[in-house]
């Protein structure tokens, strides 16, 4: 049983997290899901400019995940391959 | 044996043939110390997003490259000499997916837009 409340405990600290972002509109604020690990999601590559291109601003900065809605394991693997297309100048 | 991919970028004003001279020069390197080139791809003359020593554009070649670790090394050090490059990358990769060319797809998609109108 105890195992069970932990798990709980985890997932609703996370929709609090989320909340707090104010630059999410609204309609964002409760979508759980991160684009990036769904089932049909493009795959993160350094090569993959049009993917890169969404996840960073208008100058060209890496977006954070809190906005991006991104998990963890998939903003690190954006992260590293838009460095490495800016060091080929993709991006 | 391990699987790098390897991106080129070549000065613009480099004429066609001397970049298969380039590449040839290069894959041979490859070649000559047992490694081996699973696909070669030529991205042509790309917008760089921001100037490389004045230049605004660059023609892109991009190997996957099967072999060991000396073989890059040795690729680089010549990379570095040579006049003509900008700039050389090169990454370990797990596995390569061979048929999504992500910078192919523009003439392909102007090949399709033609034979529709």
């Amino acid at each position: 049983m105890l195992k069970k409340k932990r798990i709980q405990n985890k997932k609703n600290r996370q929709s609090n997290f989320s909340k707090l972002s104010i630059f999410q509109n609204s309609k964002y604020k409760f979508k759980k899901s991160c684009p990036l690990s769904v089932k049909g999601a493009p795959t993160i590559d350094y090569k993959n400019v049009k993917l890169l291109k969404k996840y960073t601003s208008e100058n060209g900065k890496i977006l954070p995940s809190r906005i991006t809605n991104v998990c963890q394991k998939k903003q690190r693997e954006l992260s590293l391959s838009i460095k490495r297309a800016r060091n080929l100048a993709l991006i | 044996m391990n699987l790098y991919e390897h991106t080129i970028v070549i000065k613009q004003d480099v004429g066609a043939t001397q970049i298969k001279k380039l590449t040839e020069k290069y894959s041979k390197i490859v070649e000559s110390n047992d490694g081996n080139i699973v696909q070669t791809e030529n991205w042509g003359l790309l917008n760089l997003s921001y100037i490389i020593n004045k230049n605004k554009k660059a023609n892109y070649i991009h190997f996957k490259i099967k072999g060991g670790k000396d073989i890059i090394k040795k690729l680089e050090k010549n990379e570095s000499l040579d006049q003509n490059l900008l700039r050389y990358m090169t990454v370990k990769v797990k596995k390569f997916d061979l048929e999504t060319n992500y910078f192919a797809k523009k003439e392909e998609k102007t090949k399709k837009e033609n034979n529709k109108n």
